[in-house]
């Protein structure tokens, strides 16, 4: 999707067990939810 | 409805309305995620960033990872922060990127956009806006950004396509996204697809 979008270069960090002791731990559980930081670049010509 | 939503557009718009207007009113409430400085301690942000800003910036803060572990905007960028909510990032990219750079933040909520704004007038820097808007129609103009970050945004977006195409014509030729989202390993199922609860959980 980010890439059909026009980036490049698009890369995913480590993965963050964003939900952990919060109270949407099942639910984050129940789906494999990590949270991501996402990088990207617009190509430049 | 957006091409390929399986839920309706407006009911799940009104629904995160809902949800993030609790948080803005009252950040100390019980949610199913976590939030103010509690959240951003789990996520990593360094303490030294947090301790610049306001506590009414702090407290009703949402997000899903340090959208700053990369590294911070460069001095003299142009940031714009996508789904700004409380304005956290937002005023930490302002701090980065100095009186020679911009920051704008972006938001639907108006209780979100009124605590930021109030939060910027309290750091008393001159290069930190707010506007509201929506990520699929962003109030930039063509190319004005170094840089667009968001923390916890894009998953909510009903058109998430049409987001990042926004975030591309915002964004200058060799112009950089740095975002924190979720992702999910599992697959998900049809119903559980159109459970607006879940698309705010």
């Amino acid at each position: 999707m980010i890439e059909g979008a026009g980036f490049v270069d698009v890369e995913f960090g480590s993965p963050v067990d964003t939900f952990a002791g919060a109270t949407g731990e099942d639910k984050a559980r129940a789906f494999g939810t990590y949270g991501y930081v996402i990088q990207a670049r617009k190509p430049s010509a | 409805m957006a091409a390929d939503t399986p839920v309706d557009v407006d009911r799940l718009r009104n629904e995160i309305e809902s949800t993030y207007q609790q948080v803005a009113e009252r950040p100390d409430g019980s949610y199913h995620f976590h939030t103010g400085r509690r959240a951003m301690d789990h996520l990593g942000y360094p303490a030294d960033l947090l301790d610049a800003l306001p506590a009414s910036a702090i407290d009703a803060f949402a997000g899903v990872a340090n959208v700053f572990g990369p590294g911070l905007p460069e001095v003299g960028s142009r940031v714009v922060d996508v789904g700004s909510g409380a304005g956290t990032d937002t005023l930490i990219a302002a701090r980065a990127v100095g009186t020679d750079g911009a920051a704008i933040g972006v938001d639907i909520n108006e209780a979100m956009l009124e605590r930021a704004r109030a939060a910027a007038a309290a750091t008393g820097m001159p290069h930190v806006g707010f506007r509201r808007g929506l990520a699929e129609e962003l109030p930039v103009d063509d190319g004005w950004a170094d840089l667009v970050i968001s923390n916890g945004v894009l998953n909510l977006v009903p058109d998430k396509a049409a987001a990042y195409t926004e975030i591309h014509r915002a964004l200058r030729p060799g112009g950089r996204l740095q975002v924190s989202d979720i992702c999910v390993e599992a697959a998900v199922p049809d119903e559980a697809k159109q459970d607006v609860d879940l698309w705010t959980a």
